[in-house]
């Protein structure tokens, strides 16, 4: 028994760090869903891509690590706000459904491009930002990147909690709950969704960079590679109801724990993937039951 | 007087009367040409053309891949690729049931196509039942699948439902095609030829048959109550279901009819491939499912099965040797372009045109392939070329339940 208890706290861990990255996607999901109604299938992939671009100056132009991280923040960034300008804004009057596979569309181009780019590097490992302390508390293993990502969590959801009480993000709120009202006390809503797209693509960016190092990647490595968070990031922002910001937070790192739950020796024993059955059965019973997510207060009925 | 007068005026207008009436044949010669179907014949030239254009499509399609009065030599390989084609043909087919028909998005789509390739499997390797008998167990365990998740698709909205279908082909992929007992887990499991379909082409032929087969299913479906009723809950499910239309059972059954021939899909291209492995079926395949029914247009049975073939011959890299070889008359190869100029090695190509072209289908072009075929499909069905024909206002693929 002693065992396992251990076996969980270490999976606990484990589900504490990977959760923070889903939860910086989940974010994005959010945030984006807030702005434009879409389900942004390419959230994921703003971070590998700004994760390729940071790598591509690191180890190929030999850029030093904060101007790497910066360039890959900035190609992270553009993508997003390309994004908004070519496909969302286009398809604004479209139906969802159809968002939702212009967003996998763009995904997809990011995929190919990155594959076609990169198909002659056969391996590639982003440098850690330190390689130095390696703690293990109840004999998981965590490294100064994993807590590194942590932080950087904590640090943007108080950011963004803060820029959602500036004017800024108040006019974000607005544009979102009232557009044409919006537009007539002066807020361009056409500027607040770049805004958005912006910040979600910085998130996503973010995700990708802090994430790069622990894995070797490859194309799509956040999407659905060896790191996938898009999946994950959904199911917490679902848990967020798609609107409440700590609920994409803690669904980040609930989802991170539940994963981990499934990945325990006494199920992974007997069947494969477990992980992925675990999720798949979390996601129905949430839907199923709280089809309106349960990190959310109660909704006022407008 | 006033009577003469009006005799006269009678007897004027009399005569007049007939030049009244005389409009009526102007009339219906120009109700003719402003394009009533059943009125407009083509002309004796123009049936010969059309019935030329039919052959040479049946030939394209049943003769070339045989070799037989063909200026190509085509090996086993390039039929390959052509069975392939027809298969994900049938898949579009299945996928547009649900995303064009029903208006459901399903990003688990290869979900459904695996399972259908490790049933027909099992039940021919592990079970020694025959090839037919697999094709019908593959299609029942595909619809029965299809319609669970269905079931929960009756609880969800739209963009929700998308999610359970994503987290479905995962769990699918990772969970159930891994269990080694089932699906032979990494080696891969063998799914030997039909007797008698042993050849290239006897198996394209057979799968051409059953392309055929899904086709006719679907044209009677789209005729059918059940598809007047798809498209009424598609368009809005509260004004389908006051007009009397039983809005779940018909979602379940286009599940149901998605799932059946997706499984047979599924069976028909285990046993092309001979050996099928678990993560042939990864989200990716998922995408590029919905990519080629996208392009291929929704709701358009002929632009979904050749944007379906286009996909797969352009992943196949078949497509590119295709239209090398009338280029190489003029000394070109395409091939080389895109490989040696471009630099973009050939299996990446439909990841690259692929999102490229998705892009440009709903934004420019909501009606796909189908939208671009239209005027050539309305003049070989018998119609007049109408260059405006399939002209389409949006993908309304509404978020129908939300």
């Amino acid at each position: 028994m002693d065992g396992l208890v251990e076996e969980l706290a270490i999976a606990m861990t484990a589900g504490v760090l990977r959760g923070s990255v889903y939860a910086l996607v989940a974010l994005g999901i959010v945030l984006v869903y807030r702005a434009s109604g879409v389900f942004n299938f390419a959230q994921a992939e703003f971070g590998t891509t700004g994760l390729f671009a940071a790598y591509a100056a690191l180890e190929l132009w030999g850029w030093s690590y904060p101007v790497a991280f910066a360039f890959g923040m900035g190609v992270a960034i553009a993508m997003g706000l390309l994004t908004e300008r070519l496909v969302i804004h286009p398809l604004r009057n479209s139906s969802k459904v159809t968002l939702l596979v212009g967003t996998a569309g763009v995904a997809l181009a990011a995929i190919g491009l990155q594959f076609w780019l990169f198909n002659d590097t056969l391996i590639m490992t982003m440098p850690k930002i330190s390689e130095s302390f390696y703690i293990t508390p109840w004999g998981a293993p965590v490294t100064a990147q994993a807590l590194i990502g942590v932080g950087v969590l904590a640090v943007v959801a108080i950011l963004l909690a803060l820029f959602f009480r500036s004017p800024s993000g108040l006019a974000i709120q607005a544009a979102q709950q009232e557009p044409v009202a919006a537009e007539l006390i002066g807020i361009s809503v056409r500027r607040v969704s770049m805004l958005t797209w912006g910040i979600a693509a910085a998130l996503g960016g973010l995700a990708g960079i802090l994430t790069g190092p622990i894995l070797t990647f490859t194309a799509a490595f956040l999407s659905f590679g060896a790191f996938a968070a898009l999946l994950p990031g959904f199911m917490a922002a679902v848990l967020a109801g798609m609107r409440s910001m700590p609920g994409a937070v803690a669904g980040g790192l609930l989802v991170g724990c539940v994963e981990q739950l499934g990945s325990l020796s006494i199920l992974s024993e007997r069947v494969p993937g477990t992980g992925a059955a675990v999720l798949f059965f979390f996601l129905l019973a949430v839907l199923l039951v709280r089809p309106n997510g349960v990190f959310v207060g109660r909704v006022a009925t407008a | 007087m006033t009577s003469t007068l009006d005799d006269s005026r009678t007897r004027i207008l009399e005569p007049v009367a007939p030049p009244v009436q005389a409009p009526e044949p102007a009339d219906g010669l120009a109700s003719e040409s402003s394009g009533s179907d059943q009125a407009w014949r083509p002309s004796r030239a123009g049936v010969w053309a059309r019935g030329f254009v039919w052959g040479l499509l049946a030939w394209f399609v049943l003769a070339v891949p045989a070799n037989i009065l063909s200026p190509f030599e085509l090996g086993v390989a390039d039929v390959s690729a052509a069975t392939e084609a027809v298969i994900f043909g049938i898949v579009g087919l299945s996928l547009n049931i649900l995303l064009g028909y029903a208006g459901q998005i399903s990003f688990g789509h290869q979900a459904f196509v695996g399972i259908g390739a490790f049933t027909s499997a099992y039940v021919v390797v592990d079970l020694q039942l025959s090839f037919w008998f697999a094709l019908l167990i593959a299609s029942a365990v595909g619809a029965l699948q299809a319609g669970l998740l269905g079931a929960v698709s009756l609880r969800l909205s739209g963009l929700y439902f998308a999610l359970v279908t994503l987290s479905y082909g995962a769990f699918t992929e990772q969970t159930v095609f891994g269990i080694t007992e089932l699906t032979g887990g990494e080696g891969g499991k063998s799914a030997p030829r039909p007797t008698g379909f042993d050849s290239e082409i006897s198996y394209y032929l057979l799968c051409l048959g059953f392309l055929a087969l899904v086709v006719f299913i679907d044209w009677r479906l789209t005729r059918s109550k059940a598809g007047r009723a798809l498209a009424a809950l598609r368009e809005n499910p509260r004004v389908a279901s006051s007009y009397g239309i039983n809005v779940k059972a018909y979602i379940l059954l286009a599940f149901a009819l998605s799932g059946m021939i997706a499984g047979l899909a599924g069976a028909l291209l285990a046993h092309h491939e001979e050996v099928i492995v678990g993560s042939k079926f990864g989200f990716q395949l998922a995408l590029l499912f919905v990519l080629m029914t996208v392009v291929g247009g929704l709701r358009s049975r002929s632009g979904v099965v050749i944007g379906a073939a286009f996909f797969a011959l352009l992943g196949s890299g078949k497509l590119l040797e295709m239209l090398d070889k009338p280029l190489s008359a003029v000394g070109f190869s395409l091939t080389e372009f895109i490989e040696g100029t471009v630099g973009l090695p050939q299996e990446f190509v439909p990841l690259v045109i692929g999102p490229i072209l998705l892009l440009l289908t709903i934004t420019l072009y909501p009606g796909g392939i189908g939208q671009q075929i239209a005027p050539v499909r309305e003049w070989l069905l018998g119609r007049r070329f109408d260059p405006h024909a399939g002209k389409v206002e949006e993908v309304t693929v509404n978020d129908v339940r939300a």
